[in-house]
C-alpha cells in the first residue's frame, strides 16, 4: 500500500496506548525541565524519547510505513524521515550558517560598540540602546546569539565603566527584551516558525502584526527596568567626562578583518532579510521556500571562506538540529497515538470559554508551560492541535486567527517568567555566575515577574483586539 | 557557553587603554651629593645644566645636601622629609667607592628610591667620563621602559615632562622571551592547545596592547606637545639586553623607569638590573 507523506494519524487507538504516549511525553518534558539537573544535553535526551515512541510505536500503533507517494514518485522512505519537518530545519540550519559567517565580518561588534560609544558611557543611555540593540539582534539573529552578543558586551562595557553592579539589572532586562524581540518576525524564534509556517502566515503579516506590540513592550520593559534598577543618567560633568573618556577606549574597527568584506556581510544582511521577507510572494522562491532562501545566503557567504568552511560546520549548533529532529519524530508519534488529539480536547475545552475568554486561557497556559519547559515542543505541539481543531464554520483556520497568536506571544512571552524558560535566559543568568553576580531560581522569578506579568496582559490585550 | 567567551574577548580586544596626559608638577630639586665645597656645587651645576627644560616648565627651587651634612641612611631620610623635594637628583654609590663595580646602586640611592615616594634622578657617578660627557646636554631623547606599559600613565608623563619639546620621546616595552617560552613549554604539553597558533597568537596579543596603548599617548601629547615626536619601542626579548642594544641604538640621554613594585619591598626586578648594568646614561627612577 502506498502511503501518503503527510498522512494523519489513525484513529483506532485505544485511550491506555494514548496514555502510555502520553505518560511517555509528560517524561520527555519532565526531562527537558530538569536538563541542568541531567547534565544531558537536549538532543540526547529528545533523542532516546525518539528511540523509545518509535519502538513502542511500531510495536503498538499502526504507523504509516512506506514507500510514500511523493508528487508522482513513490520513495522508500524510514518512518521517521518524513516525520521530520524540513523547512524549519533548513531555515534554523542555513539561517545559523549565515549569522555565523557573516558576525566574522565584524559587522554585529561594529553595531554593537558604535551604539555604546554613542552613549558617551551614561547608563541610562546605555541601557536604552543595549535594550534596543536586543531587540534587533533577536529580530535579525536568534534570541541565544542576541542575547551572547548584548550579554557579553554589557559585561565588558560596564566594567570598562566601572559600573558592574548595574550588570544584573542589564542583563535580565536583556535577557527578558531576547523573548520580546524574538516576536518581531517570523525568523526571530523557532516558536514563530513552527507556528507561522503551520498558520500560513507570511513573513510581512508576521511582521506588521508583531511590530507595534514589540515596541509598546519594549518601551514599558526599558522605563520599569530602569526604575526597577535603578539605572540612571550621569549627573555630574565630572561624570560625564570621566565616562566619555573610558567609553572612548573601545574600537569599533578592531573585530574587522577586511572592509570589503565587513560590507559585504552588511548588503548581504539586508538582502537576507528582504529575500526572507519576500520569500513568500517572490516567483520560484515561494515554492522553494524559506530554508531554500537561507541555505542560499549560507553558500554565498562561506565562499569568503572557501578554503575553511569545515571550521564553520563545526560551529553549527548540531545539538539544537539534532533535538529538533527527534522532536518532530516525538510529536509525530504522539500524532498516531492520539495524545495530540487528547490534549487537543483540552484545548477545545479553553476555546470554548468563548472568543475572549478561550483565547487569553491558550495565551496564558501556553505561557505558563513555556515557563516550565521547552516552548518549542509546546508550540510544536500546538501548532499540530490547532491546525486540527475545526472551525466554528467548517474550513481552515486563517493565519490571521487571534488563536494562532495567542499560542505565539504566549510561547514566546512565556519564557520570561523562569530561568528555564528560554534558552536565552538561560544564557543571561549563565553570564550573571560567570560574573558573579548569581540569580537563583527563586530570585530570578521574582526579579522577573512584574516584567512578565506586564508583558502578559498587554499580550492579552492586543490579542484580543483583533478577535 | 564558550560562545560567551567568544563574544567577551572580541569586545575586550576592542577596548583600549586610553592615555590620560596628567600635568607632573615639581616645585623643588633637592641635589644630593657626597661630596663638600666646589665638586658638589659642581654636581649641583651639571645637574641643573641637564634639567634646565624643567626651569623653562616651571619656577623651581633648587637645594643641595653637600657630603658632610648627612653621614647615615637616616640622616638622608631625615632632610629628605624636612625639604620634601618633588624630585632628587644624586648620583650612584654616595659616600662609596664601589662605584667602579656594577653591583648595586649604593645603600643610600637603593633606601632612596624605596622608602620615599619622590622620584629619584640618578646621575652618572661624577668621576665617570660620562658625568664629565654631559656639559651642555640636554634630554634629546628620553626613553620610558616598562615590562607593562599599557596604562602606565604616570612613567609616560614624566618621561614626557622631561624631554626637550622638540624632542624624541621613545616609549619602549620588551616582553621577557625568557617567561614567555616558559608559558609556551607549559602550552606545548596540553593536548586541547595549538602549540603554534597560540604562540603566535599570544604574543601577537602581547605586543599589540602597548603597541595600541602607545598610538594613544601619540594623539594624546600631540595636544599638549605638539613638536614632541613620539616613537614605538615594542619587542620581545632578553629584557636587560633588549633595552640595551635599544638605549645605543637610539642615544637615549635619559632612561626612566618605575622602581616600585606593589608585591616587594626591595626594588622591582627589572629596574635594578637595568640601573646597575646602566651606568652611563641617567637614570629617572619613579
Amino acid at each position: 500500500m502506498v502511503q501518503e507523506a503527510t498522512q494523519g494519524p489513525s484513529p483506532e487507538v485505544s485511550l491506555t496506548v494514548t496514555l502510555f504516549f502520553a505518560a511517555l511525553l509528560v517524561g520527555m518534558i519532565l526531562c527537558l525541565a530538569f536538563e541542568e539537573k541531567l547534565h544531558a544535553q537536549k538532543s540526547l535526551i529528545v533523542g532516546l524519547f525518539a528511540v523509545i515512541t518509535l519502538f513502542a510505536g511500531a510495536v503498538l500503533l499502526p504507523l504509516p510505513y512506506g514507500p510514500y507517494l511523493i508528487g508522482e514518485h513513490e520513495v522508500a522512505l524510514p518512518v521517521y524521515i518524513p516525520a521530520i519537518d524540513w523547512g524549519v530545519i533548513t531555515i534554523i540550519l542555513g539561517a545559523s550558517l549565515f549569522v555565523d559567517v557573516t558576525s566574522r565580518s565584524g559587522l554585529f561588534t561594529w553595531v554593537a560598540i558604535r551604539l555604546t560609544k554613542t552613549s558617551r558611557g551614561d547608563p541610562r543611555k546605555l541601557l536604552w540602546y543595549y535594550g534596543l540593540m536586543t531587540v534587533g539582534f533577536s529580530a535579525v539573529l536568534n534570541n541565544v546569539t542576541a542575547m551572547i552578543i548584548v550579554g557579553s558586551l554589557s559585561a565588558v562595557s560596564l566594567a570598562k565603566l566601572e559600573r558592574s553592579d548595574k550588570l544584573l539589572g542589564f542583563l535580565l532586562i536583556e535577557g527578558l527584551l531576547t523573548n520580546v524581540g524574538g516576536l518581531l518576525t517570523l525568523i526571530s524564534s523557532v516558536p514563530n516558525i513552527i507556528v507561522g509556517t503551520a498558520a500560513g502566515i507570511s513573513f510581512i503579516d508576521f511582521f506588521v502584526k508583531a511590530a507595534p506590540f514589540v515596541l509598546v513592550v519594549t518601551i514599558a520593559t526599558l522605563l520599569m527596568g530602569a526604575r526597577i534598577f535603578e539605572i540612571r543618567g550621569l549627573a555630574t560633568p565630572e561624570e560625564i567626562e570621566e565616562a566619555a573618556r573610558l567609553v572612548e577606549g573601545f574600537d569599533e574597527r578592531d573585530g574587522i578583518e577586511s572592509r570589503g568584506f565587513f560590507w559585504f556581510g552588511a548588503v548581504m544582511l539586508v538582502l537576507f532579510i528582504v529575500a526572507i521577507a519576500t520569500a513568500s510572494v517572490t516567483p520560484y522562491i515561494r515554492d522553494l521556500g524559506m530554508g531554500y532562501v537561507a541555505l542560499a545566503f549560507a553558500a554565498v557567504m562561506l565562499i569568503r571562506y572557501k578554503h575553511e568552511v569545515d571550521e564553520f560546520y563545526r560551529t553549527i549548533d548540531w545539538d539544537l538540529l539534532a533535538f529538533f529532529a527527534a522532536l518532530f519524530v516525538v510529536i509525530s508519534m504522539m500524532e498516531h497515538a492520539q495524545v495530540l488529539a487528547l490534549i487537543g480536547r483540552g484545548v477545545e475545552a479553553l476555546i470554548a470559554l468563548g472568543p475572549r475568554a478561550g483565547t487569553s486561557a491558550v495565551l496564558l497556559s501556553s505561557a505558563a508551560f513555556s515557563s516550565v519547559t521547552d516552548n518549542i515542543p509546546l508550540a510544536a505541539m500546538l501548532a499540530k492541535i490547532v491546525a486540527g481543531i475545526p472551525m466554528p464554520g467548517g474550513g481552515i483556520r486563517p493565519p490571521g486567527d487571534p488563536l494562532w497568536w495567542a499560542v505565539i506571544f504566549g510561547a514566546n512571552l512565556g519564557g520570561n517568567l523562569t530561568p528555564i524558560g528560554s534558552a536565552s535566559t538561560l544564557v543571561a543568568v549563565t553570564i550573571m555566575r560567570k560574573h558573579n553576580v548569581p540569580l537563583s531560581f527563586v530570585a530570578f522569578v521574582r526579579k522577573a515577574f512584574p516584567f512578565a506579568a506586564m508583558h502578559l496582559a498587554l499580550a492579552v490585550g492586543y490579542v484580543l483586539i483583533g478577535t | 557557553m564558550t560562545k560567551v567567551d567568544q563574544f567577551e574577548s572580541v569586545f575586550r580586544s576592542a577596548t583600549r587603554t586610553v592615555f590620560q596626559p596628567v600635568p607632573v608638577e615639581l616645585d623643588s630639586v633637592l641635589v644630593v651629593s657626597d661630596a663638600d665645597g666646589s665638586a658638589a656645587e659642581e654636581f649641583t651645576a651639571r645637574s641643573h645644566s641637564f634639567l634646565a627644560i624643567l626651569d623653562e616648565r616651571e619656577n623651581l627651587r633648587w637645594v643641595t645636601v653637600q657630603g658632610s651634612e648627612f653621614h647615615t641612611v637616616p640622616d638622608l631620610l631625615d632632610r629628605v622629609e624636612t625639604e620634601r623635594p618633588g624630585l632628587i637628583c644624586t648620583h650612584r654609590h654616595l659616600h662609596s667607592e664601589s662605584w667602579r663595580w656594577p653591583y648595586t646602586l649604593g645603600e643610600y640611592v637603593d633606601v632612596l628610591t624605596q622608602a620615599t615616594t619622590t622620584p629619584v634622578l640618578v646621575m652618572p657617578h661624577p668621576e665617570r667620563p660620562e658625568f664629565q660627557e654631559l656639559a651642555g646636554r640636554r634630554p634629546q631623547s628620553v626613553m620610558a621602559m616598562t615590562d607593562h606599559l599599557t596604562g602606565d600613565h604616570r612613567l609616560v608623563n614624566y618621561a614626557a615632562h622631561f624631554t626637550q619639546p622638540e624632542g624624541r620621546l621613545l616609549l619602549g616595552h620588551v616582553e621577557d622571551d625568557a617567561i614567555f617560552e616558559r608559558y609556551m613549554e607549559a602550552i606545548s604539553k596540553i593536548s586541547t592547545i595549538d602549540t603554534d597558533g597560540a604562540r603566535k597568537e599570544i604574543r601577537d596579543r602581547l605586543l599589540k596592547d602597548p603597541q595600541d596603548y602607545i598610538d594613544s599617548c601619540r594623539k594624546g601629547l600631540a595636544r599638549i606637545a605638539p613638536e614632541l615626536t613620539v616613537e614605538a619601542m615594542v619587542t620581545s626579548g632578553h629584557h636587560i639586553r633588549a633595552y640595551q642594544r635599544l638605549i645605543e641604538e637610539h642615544g637615549v640621554d635619559l632612561l626612566v623607569m618605575n622602581t616600585k613594585d606593589e608585591d616587594q619591598l626591595a626594588m622591582h626586578g627589572l629596574a635594578y638590573s637595568l640601573a646597575i648594568e646602566l651606568r652611563t646614561i641617567p637614570l629617572l627612577m619613579l
